[in-house]
């Protein structure tokens, strides 16, 4: 935990126990020009921007009741401290869940998830985090309080700040609570293996996913050193251009009947060679799919349209074959994990992989760099597109001192 | 009483649009003096028809130097007031912005101009094997823009989600006339600007494109019509069935009121005597759909079902939704004005609401009958009167606000799907304290710092310090 801390420049940590404390240690920062970085279970601390300026790490470690689990109703209320775990447990209690993949559950609080827009695998079929937080309480940059939503599934009322803090990396403000809709478990998971002999099967594979009766839960094309030699997929045929795993939810009926319908597909590609991962690994293999991320080398993700995956990805490997990837492939996200010197990270960022993303019309953005290694907000975030005026607008209003994480989030870029 | 324009915006808007598409005549403007929330009128002075995002975002300038408020409108469906020219201003009409410009099917996204109807992308995706999944009941009408702009919903916002959940980018003309694309690619870094539009009512830009996710056709359906007896069995029934972890697609309640009229109307044979008929529908790959339907007629016999209709065909299928979706037509046949209030509540409360509901009819005088997307505790109370009649007029409102204020006492909201438009801006101070209103007047601000967006909807003014 201090090491990871150490990555901010902090003269202190507080700990408030309730909204209230935040918004007072907010309002004190504000009144001292002090910056304030929101502390949750720092699993994603290296996203963004360095933070330079020393200032006070406000942490959510006590803020991590349970207010309402409404269970007949689908939704969870709790204070953003809760640790993704904790939830889950609570969850599970009632055969229900938040179907989204958050690497390090144990630490990774429920603020953090929202704050830093957290999401995996299951995008596919569920969606991100945005499309479950339905209501939040937050402290801005002035310390003042500041709800929207509500506890209803359905809500019009007013505008949605909901979806106004989520992925704002705490830049508006401190996450202090949220209600959450859920979902129940499903009642089977399994997954598919198939290999991609070669782009063009990859391409072919992925668009008739498209088409298929089978409705996956997750897309994931695997490629690369930290997949090879996967000890739940088996070795990857050196000829390969990677895996395939199709994950599928529901109910059991539903589940194998899927399963038996993209076999049989794949069946007619005999290069393709799918198999099923055993029932007793599925778990295993899902939480692989989601905590993969080596902080220890260059990690980033390319955003496109789907369809130019094949394409982002076939450039990334043959530029860079040491790479790994891991692809949503159905949702165009596109993770890259390389080692680098650390002193040519800003030309690999700008110089090499910017451009190649540029040429499929899709964005790079940072999730991590190895320790030691300062990026700016631009190298970070990359060129910023449509509303980059309003967002500063925003910001200006929420946190005019801009005390709340400086220099991480995309302002000025 | 309208507020002419200045001669000189007039010539102008001419200019840019050409005559035809500048209508300022007083007879021409009455068609716009409202839209479906008839309760209030205002004349616009003037309602202009451009066919390019460069014209609206001109047109935008021209009302900022001219100082004139800017009233975006798509099909005048809004059911909160959402289109009413408040303050007079131009109305600024997207209907001629409708074409479909692009269906990916390997993307899974189509792209259509704001004006273009609901039902005309419908019709667009036949046979393609997708869908856009919002379907708001005023889908034949009602443009892609509109449903934007409100955060449309439909019956089968339960499983599928409400517009925001299928919108990946926006073009959308800001207060200051700028232009801002929002590309649909995934996880783009900065701010969610594409989940704050959505459902702003024209009060932070106007959407001249959108980007819509398709949704792959499910397999098949099971579709049920289920008649209770009680209301209470009817509503306890739809709580079971989400509390055994099902989600259907669809689980839709109409009252005996509204029953009556719907017999009335269409002679579908329903009973007069029952509370309450529940349609529900599942749907996915065939092979689970039998067993998840039996657990679902098991668990509303075990609340009393007095009758289960199951649709054995596709033709089955349409003739069981036929009720629901006639249904609020068939209000007709019991008054000559109605107004259809939009309340949310926990699902688990919608008992609790419909009762209240009842009592409030009874309080007031004034019949009310009831459709309810269920599932989401959504609902949709119909206060059924003369609006010739001033008294009845002042009983609906006073109606309207108990049942709504009693939504909220749920721990519910005002609106789930209408918006807030100006029917309800009354009750944003009761929703959110001062600070939460602060600091959505920041978000306002932020994109429409002048305030000729769509004034008088949505917020109501900034409390002075």
């Amino acid at each position: 935990m201090s090491t990871k801390k150490s990555f901010l420049p902090l003269i202190e940590t507080v700990t408030p126990d309730d909204q209230t404390a935040a918004s007072d240690a907010i309002r004190q920062a504000y009144e001292s020009d002090t910056p304030v970085y929101p502390l949750g279970g720092l699993t994603n601390i290296r996203i963004g921007g360095t933070a330079k300026r020393p200032g006070i790490g406000l942490s959510t470690a006590n803020l991590d009741r349970l207010i309402d689990h409404a269970a007949r109703d689908l939704t969870i209320t709790v204070e953003a401290g809760m640790t993704v775990a904790k939830l889950a447990k609570h969850l599970t209690h009632e055969r229900q869940r938040l179907p989204i993949d958050v690497p390090s559950p144990e630490s990774a609080t429920v603020g953090g998830v929202v704050s830093a827009n957290i999401c995996g695998p299951r995008r596919y079929q569920y969606g991100t985090i945005k499309d479950y937080v339905i209501g939040v309480s937050a402290v801005n940059g002035l310390g003042q309080t500041l709800s929207g939503g509500g506890r209803v599934v359905k809500n019009a009322a007013g505008y949605d700040m909901c979806r106004l803090l989520t992925g704002s990396l705490g830049s508006l403000g401190l996450i202090t609570q949220v209600t959450l809709m859920v979902r129940p478990l499903p009642e089977a998971s399994a997954m598919v293996v198939g290999n991609f002999p070669d782009y063009e099967t990859a391409e072919k594979l992925l668009r008739e996913l498209g088409h298929s009766s089978a409705f996956p839960t997750a897309i994931e094309w695997l490629s690369g050193p930290a997949w090879d030699n996967n000890p739940i997929l088996g070795k990857c045929p050196s000829s390969s251009v990677g895996r395939l795993v199709i994950g599928f939810e529901g109910p059991r009926a539903e589940v194998d009947w899927m399963v038996e319908q993209l076999e049989g597909q794949w069946r007619l590609a005999p290069d393709v060679a799918a198999k099923t991962v055993p029932e007793a690994e599925v778990g295993s293999m899902w939480n692989c799919l989601t905590d993969c991320v080596d902080q220890t080398l260059l990690n980033v993700k390319i955003s496109t349209l789907p369809s130019r995956t094949v394409e982002i990805v076939e450039s990334i490997r043959t530029d860079n074959p040491d790479c790994s990837i891991q692809s949503h492939a159905g949702n165009g996200i596109t993770r890259v994990q390389m080692a680098t010197d650390p002193d040519d990270i800003t030309d690999i960022l700008n110089q090499k992989l910017r451009p190649v993303v540029s040429s499929v019309s899709g964005h790079l953005s940072v999730i991590s760099v190895p320790n030691g290694v300062d990026l700016s907000a631009s190298d970070a975030w990359g060129a910023i597109g449509g509303g980059a005026t309003v967002m500063q607008a925003i910001k200006d209003r929420f946190d005019p001192k801009r005390l709340l994480n400086p220099d991480r989030f995309v302002y000025g870029i | 009483m309208i507020q002419l324009l200045d001669s000189k915006l007039v010539r102008e808007l001419r200019s840019l649009l050409g005559s035809n598409w500048v209508l300022t005549d007083p007879s021409d403007l009455v068609v716009y003096e409202c839209d479906g929330f008839t309760i209030e009128k205002n004349m616009p002075s003037g309602v202009v028809f451009p066919t390019t995002v460069d014209e609206v975002s001109e047109i935008v300038k021209l009302c900022n130097r001219y100082d004139v408020p800017v009233v975006p409108r798509g099909a005048g469906t809004s059911l909160a007031g959402g289109c009413l020219p408040k303050t007079g201003g131009l109305v600024l009409m997207l209907t001629r912005m409708k074409k479909v410009i692009d269906i990916n099917l390997r993307d899974r996204l189509a792209v259509v101009e704001a004006g273009t109807p609901n039902v005309q992308l419908v019709h667009a995706l036949a046979g393609s094997g997708y869908h856009f999944a919002p379907d708001p009941s005023s889908q034949g009408a009602s443009t892609i823009g509109g449903n934007v702009a409100t955060n449309a919903g439909g019956p089968h916002t339960l499983k599928y989600g409400v517009t925001v959940n299928h919108v990946l980018g926006l073009e959308v003309v800001l207060g200051d006339g700028s232009i801002v694309r929002i590309t649909p690619e995934d996880d783009l870094p900065g701010l969610d600007l594409v989940g704050v539009l959505v459902g702003s009512e024209g009060t932070l830009g106007i959407i001249t494109k959108v980007w819509v996710r398709l949704t792959p056709n499910p397999r098949e359906f099971r579709t049920i019509r289920v008649v209770f007896d009680t209301l209470d069995d009817a509503t306890v029934a739809i709580s079971d069935i989400i509390g055994e972890g099902i989600v259907p697609a669809a689980m839709e309640l109409m009252d005996q009121g509204i029953v009556a009229a719907v017999e009335e109307a269409y002679n579908f044979g329903f009973p007069l005597d029952a509370e309450a008929i529940v349609v529900i529908e599942i749907d996915g790959p065939s092979v689970d759909l039998d067993r998840q339907q039996r657990r679902i007629v098991k668990l509303c016999e075990k609340r009393n079902a007095r009758e289960v209709l199951q649709a054995t065909t596709a033709e089955d299928r349409v003739k069981l939704w036929k009720c629901r979706k006639m249904a609020v037509g068939a209000v007709g046949r019991l008054s000559p004005s109605y107004c259809i209030q939009d309340g949310v509540v926990p699902r688990t409360k919608l008992p609790h609401i419909l009762r209240r509901i009842t009592e409030i009819g009874k309080k007031f005088d004034i019949r009310i009958v009831n459709v309810a997307h269920a599932g989401d505790g959504n609902v949709h109370p119909i206060l059924l009167f003369d609006e010739r009649d001033k008294e009845q007029v002042k009983k609906v409102l006073a109606a309207g606000h108990e049942l709504l204020q009693e939504c909220i006492d749920c721990h519910g909201s005002v609106t789930a799907e209408h918006g807030i438009g100006i029917e309800k801006l009354d009750f944003m101070e009761k929703l959110f304290r001062k600070s939460d209103l602060a600091a959505m007047h920041n978000v306002k601000e932020s994109f429409n710092p002048t305030g000729h967006l769509n004034p008088g909807k949505l917020l109501p003014e900034r409390a002075t310090p």
